[in-house]
């Protein structure tokens, strides 16, 4: 055992390996996750607008995601004829690859993280930021108006609501003195009102409506809004290939309800500072704070219409932009007259 | 001439007419089912009905009444509808409510009038009457609870057939349509029984639960059966002939067709050519276009025009003979000929050939000489006429010829040419009656034409024709549909060519090497030799089955034709449906081995066809029209033999390919049979 | 005073929180759909479902060969071909529905002189290939043996309103 272990932890391939196991553990339970996303998604829909939602797959339809999953693997890819062939392949991978790398910094537990960066939170803002290459990518490579007219759209909101989301993610960094995410943890420790979302509570508002138009949801859905452009960057993807795009899509959306919990609901830690609380495991904390942010996602999108584009692009650039530097001015010119700076 | 008021309306009505006639005039429609323009009034439907001032003060039978100066006649008066309704409650008191099984259904008067005039629910509620269904032959279905006992039919079996065997047994509810002897009736015209009968209790018994009248697809076209020339309608449905429907044309066939003409259509579902054959190795083998044209250029090359002959058979368009007349022409053949039973008859005066006097004619003359025919058999419509003359009065009528029974009588002078020479020296009795006829009338049947002697036989009718300005008396009647066209395009043998006789000893002395048949079968095809045969046609008869190849041509309700009638009236028929598989239309099937024959025929489309036709000859512009044609010397007098005039026609049912098909036909000739031998 | 509560209530999100409740609360009120191959609706007795050729109680067809629905028919789904039986009476050879040109108007029924052609209470038809809705004779009896009595039934019930 002792053997394994100075193995894993020290020769070279152990390391690897090590690592392999750890991205495994992190891959595994996140793709299983998206995929029920997709189910809870439905289920909540079918619940609002009073249906029932599947329920026939296995009980309670709870085999309907891999049904759905099995369903994608198995037809047929489809590569139109005046597409770019070799971009129109990449670019699922790399929108699925972007939005499975930002997971190496979140940290689940204490110390379970697999890379405790010092830049968590620059890390995490730059593969985001990747993620849009594989929309446009794949918008410009299906060679199909429809496509890239959702690219072109998909790319300019997400470029203009990372703005927003740069300037909370520099709110928190203030309030923490650190780019560690688990320092950023740390430094909400105690009761749930010490977390971040009161104090900075329209800071984690703006935060929760950007992570809607990053991830392309309700009711910032424009780039595949289906009355106008069919299915938006994706119309030309068939198969395996959309499924990339589906899966990305939804592991983004757990990516940004995982870091939104982080920022501001305390990451891992009890919202009640004391036994029995404590006994449970902070990643069961950490998760069951996940899922309530994802409920948050399926439960606006069944109650929001979809926005106009004129309208999307002011409230991110004429609301959340202005209201959001006000905030960091605040939030600082508070630290620095309060006192409260934190001390690296 | 009286005038009279209908509805508020005066107009003026020749004298004599029935009340009816004048609200026709008047454009005043009267409902009626016993009523019928060509047969006798009976006044017994009473749906006639109309107020008729002065006069009864009950509403009257508008067909049976004459009208009288200053009559005033009201139709629309709520009395008279009344009345109408109380008729028509009447007759459908024992009216059977099976229209939904009835094939009369969808073109039946007491439907239609029902409409206007009928209850929405019965007040009868007895039993309706029953009544035994009639079996009048393979042609005539009878379902006798529907009838109305307009006695339609019985005036049309008497007065138009000629034959007595249908009528009315027993008194008001009792009262029965019936045959007195049962056996089916023994008209050739018992078709149109079913058409005058106003209600569904007779119908066509070919036809029976076939289609449905909204069904099918109504084309005109032109009955080739008989040289008449028959004015028709040919329903088809789908890729199927359903039936032929007459026309209405005073001129030619007012309302009436032969029963061959309107029931031989199922032949033409059976032993059709519908692709090209060869005969390879002493048997027929299925082919391609391709291959049966190769097969005739093969063959054709390297033989001098001289030794090709072509017959024309008796069912062609006009288009197909003169396609063939110039590609013999092209291929400097003078050896072609239309006259199949060899007729004695030359393409020369046009008078020679037809029937000069016209359909209508027949109405004028005022004494009748049939020479070696049997119009009943040959054209029953015809006959029909020539009976209503009859019966208009003040007709001698007289045949020299077969004894036969013409539903009307005939004075038989004799059986042979002798007879004639006899008439034509003035030692018969009905030879002064011809003489003092103003428009007497000279028949001339092909079974006085088609023998060795015809041409003196020829000779010596149109020295009995009275011809003068406005009557000419001279008439042949044809039996072939094609063959006044025929010889209006001059599809006769040329310089030197030889006639059917000639080319058939031709074939057998193999100095004519081939023989192209154009739909003819009606000769013996065993007298062919060793040519080759070319048969283009329809129909897997007597010409096919000898033939080395086989080109698949189009019958008459297949192709838009132009055909000549027997009187000379030029007429087109139009396309019903398609021929069967690969055959095509006979024209453009010449057009094409034309052209690999390296002969190409001058014309691609039937309007250029058409052209070509008026071209050869100008009474091809003169559509629908009948005028006696020029008049000449012909014939040539000479020794006759004794043989009697025999018709050409033995059975009346089976004439050419598509009756020979029919399984109705056969049905026809089995029930005929089975008639004499009861006899 | 109003624009100040107005602004208030713009920047509470007022609306959308309220929008938010909505939903949540329709959430848990009880689901109006039929689970439906488990559970199915009522169905009127002039539904127009798949149709059938019935027969009389003695187990002869109907069907007269009339033609009388393939002429009403809007569709031109019907095809119809007759001749006289072995008994002499009228019947079909042929009597063809298009399924899938049949728009299910009824009128076929209508026509009927004899109820023979009906639309049955039978809604659930759907077949993995086209050639399978294009019915014939023998399908069409098939489905009126097989729902005779449900036809029967609907036809009593609503005889009363014709």
């Amino acid at each position: 055992m002792d053997a394994i272990i100075t193995f894993l932890t020290t020769h070279w391939l152990g390391q690897a390996i090590l690592i392999l196991l750890q991205c495994l553990a992190v891959t595994v339970p996140l793709l299983v996750s998206v995929a029920y996303m997709t189910y809870v998604d439905r289920k909540v829909w079918a619940s609002i607008q009073l249906r029932r939602g599947p329920n026939v797959v296995g009980p309670f339809g709870l085999l309907q995601p891999f049904a759905d999953g099995l369903k994608l693997v198995l037809k047929e890819t489809i590569v139109p004829s005046s597409a770019n062939g070799v971009l129109f392949i990449i670019a699922p991978m790399l929108a699925f690859m972007t939005a499975l790398v930002a997971w190496a910094v979140v940290p689940f537990d204490d110390g379970w993280v697999i890379a405790d960066i010092n830049v968590g939170i620059l890390y995490l803002f730059a593969i985001s930021s990747l993620g849009v290459y594989g929309i446009i990518i794949a918008g410009w490579a299906s060679n199909s108006k429809y496509a890239f007219l959702g690219a072109l759209r998909s790319a300019a909101q997400m470029v203009s609501y990372e703005v927003s989301i740069g300037f909370v993610l520099i709110t928190v960094l203030l309030c923490t003195g650190s780019l560690n995410l688990s320092k950023v943890v740390l430094a909400q420790s105690g009761w749930f009102f010490n977390w971040f979302w009161l104090p900075l509570l329209p800071m984690f508002v703006i935060f929760f409506i950007s992570a809607l138009a990053e991830t392309n949801r309700t009711p910032f859905d424009l780039p595949m809004s289906e009355a106008e452009l069919v299915a938006g960057f994706h119309t030309e993807y068939s198969a395996m290939t959309f499924g990339l795009f589906f899966l990305g899509e939804y592991a983004n959306m757990i990516l940004l309800s995982a870091l939104g919990s982080v920022l501001f609901l305390g990451g891992w830690m009890s919202p009640i500072p004391f036994a029995p609380f404590t006994w449970v495991p902070g990643v069961v904390w950490f998760a069951l704070k996940i899922a309530f942010l994802l409920f948050i996602f399926s439960w606006t999108k069944g109650t929001l219409p979809r926005y106009r584009y004129d309208q999307l692009m002011r409230l991110g650039w004429k609301v959340f932009l202005p209201v959001s530097l006000g905030w960091v001015v605040l939030t600082a010119a508070v630290l620095q007259f309060g006192g409260w700076v934190p001390k690296p | 001439m009286p005038i009279v008021k209908i509805d508020g309306r005066e107009i003026e009505v020749p004298a004599g007419i029935t009340i009816l006639q004048a609200c026709e005039m008047a454009g005043v429609e009267i409902p009626r089912f016993c009523y019928h323009e060509r047969l006798s009034i009976a006044g017994n439907c009473r749906m006639c009905l109309v107020e008729v001032k002065p006069g009864p003060p009950k509403p009257q039978a508008s067909c049976a009444m004459p009208v009288a100066d200053k009559q005033e006649i009201i139709t629309k008066s709520e009395v008279v509808q009344k009345a109408r309704r109380g008729v028509m409650e009447f007759l459908l008191i024992n009216h059977p409510l099976d229209c939904p099984i009835c094939d009369q259904g969808g073109e039946c008067d007491l439907q239609d009038q029902a409409m206007g005039y009928g209850f929405d629910r019965s007040r009868y509620h007895e039993n309706k009457r029953a009544v035994p269904d009639k079996e009048l032959g393979p042609l005539v279905k009878t379902s006798m609870n529907r009838c109305i006992q307009c006695t339609r039919c019985v005036r049309f079996a008497a007065e138009v057939a000629g034959v007595e065997e249908l009528g009315a047994t027993g008194r008001g509810e009792g009262m029965e349509i019936t045959t007195y002897v049962r056996h089916a009736l023994t008209t050739e015209l018992a078709g149109n029984l079913v058409d005058i009968c106003p209600v569904g209790a007779l119908t066509s018994k070919p036809y029976a639960y076939e289609a449905r009248s909204w069904e099918l697809r109504k084309t005109e076209s032109i009955d080739v059966f008989d040289a008449l020339g028959a004015n028709i309608r040919v329903d088809a449905r789908g890729g199927q002939v359903m039936r032929v429907l007459p026309r209405l044309n005073d001129d030619v066939n007012e309302e009436w067709l032969g029963d061959k003409s309107r029931h031989a259509i199922d032949g033409l579902r059976y032993q059709r050519l519908d692709r090209p054959y060869v005969r390879t190795k002493g048997k027929l083998v299925e082919a391609t276009w391709d291959e049966a044209f190769a097969a005739i250029t093969a063959r054709l090359a390297n033989v001098e025009g001289d030794k090709i002959a072509a017959i024309v058979g008796d069912q062609c368009d006009a288009e197909s003979m003169l396609a063939l007349k110039d590609l013999m022409t092209a291929l400097g053949s003078p050896n072609i000929d239309c006259r199949q039973d060899g007729a004695k008859l030359e393409a020369g005066p046009r008078g020679s050939y037809l029937f000069n006097a016209g359909i209508r004619g027949i109405d004028q003359a005022d004494a009748i000489l049939l020479i070696g025919t049997n119009p009943r058999w040959e054209s029953p419509v015809l006959n029909a006429r020539l009976r209503k003359r009859y019966l208009s009065g003040r007709c001698a009528i007289a045949s020299v010829g077969p004894a036969v029974d013409l539903t009307y009588p005939v004075e038989r002078l004799g059986a042979g040419p002798a007879t004639l020479r006899d008439l034509a020296d003035g030692k018969l009795g009905f030879a002064e009656k011809l003489k003092a006829a103003r428009n007497p009338l000279i028949i001339v049947g092909m079974g006085a034409l088609a023998r060795d002697d015809g041409a003196a036989v020829l000779a010596l009718a149109r020295s009995l024709a009275v011809v003068n300005d406005d009557w000419n008396g001279f008439a042949v009647l044809h039996t072939a549909a094609a063959r006044v066209g025929g010889l209006d395009l001059g599809v006769v043998p040329g310089e030197r060519g030889r006639d059917v006789a000639g080319i058939l000893a031709g074939a057998q002395s193999k100095e004519i090497e081939v023989v192209y048949l154009l739909a003819a079968d009606e000769f013996d095809t065993s007298k062919l030799g060793k040519a080759f045969v070319i048969y283009q046609g329809h129909h897997g008869d007597a010409g096919a089955h000898r033939a080395d190849v086989i080109l698949p041509g189009a019958a008459y309700a297949e192709k838009p034709g132009t055909y000549v009638n027997m009187e000379g009236r030029v007429q087109q028929g139009f396309r019903a449906n398609f021929p069967p598989g690969d055959a095509r239309e006979d024209w453009a099937i010449l057009r094409a081995l034309s052209e690999r024959l390296g002969k190409t025929l001058p014309y691609d489309t039937l309007d250029q066809v058409r052209a070509r036709l008026v071209a050869v000859n100008r009474t091809f512009a003169a559509l629908e029209q009948q005028s006696p044609g020029a008049w000449g010397e012909f014939g040539t007098a000479g020794a006759m033999t004794d043989a009697p005039f025999v018709s050409p026609i033995s059975n009346y049912y089976m004439t050419d390919p598509i009756s020979r098909a029919s399984k109705t036909m056969a049905e026809c000739v089995a029930s005929r049979q089975h008639l004499m031998a009861a006899e | 005073m109003a624009s100040l509560d107005r602004t208030a209530r713009s920047f509470l999100l007022s609306e959308l929180v309220g929008g938010f409740l909505l939903t949540l609360k329709y959430m848990f009120k009880p689901k109006v759909t039929l689970n439906y191959p488990y559970e199915k609706g009522p169905l009127s007795p002039r539904f127009r479902g798949e149709h059938a050729l019935r027969r009389y109680p003695n187990g002869e067809e109907r069907c007269i060969a009339c033609k009388l629905c393939e002429a009403i028919c809007p569709a031109q789904a019907i095809t119809i071909e007759a001749e006289p039986r072995d008994d002499g009476s009228r019947r079909t050879t042929r009597y063809d529905i298009d399924m899938t040109k049949c728009i299910y108007c009824g009128f076929c029924q209508e026509a009927c002189p004899v109820d023979a052609i009906v639309e049955g209470p039978n809604f659930e038809f759907s077949t993995e290939t086209r050639e399978e809705l294009m019915y014939n004779k023998s399908k069409l009896l098939a489905n009126g043996d097989r729902w005779e009595g449900e036809i029967a039934a609907n036809l009593r019930a609503d005889a009363a309103y014709r």
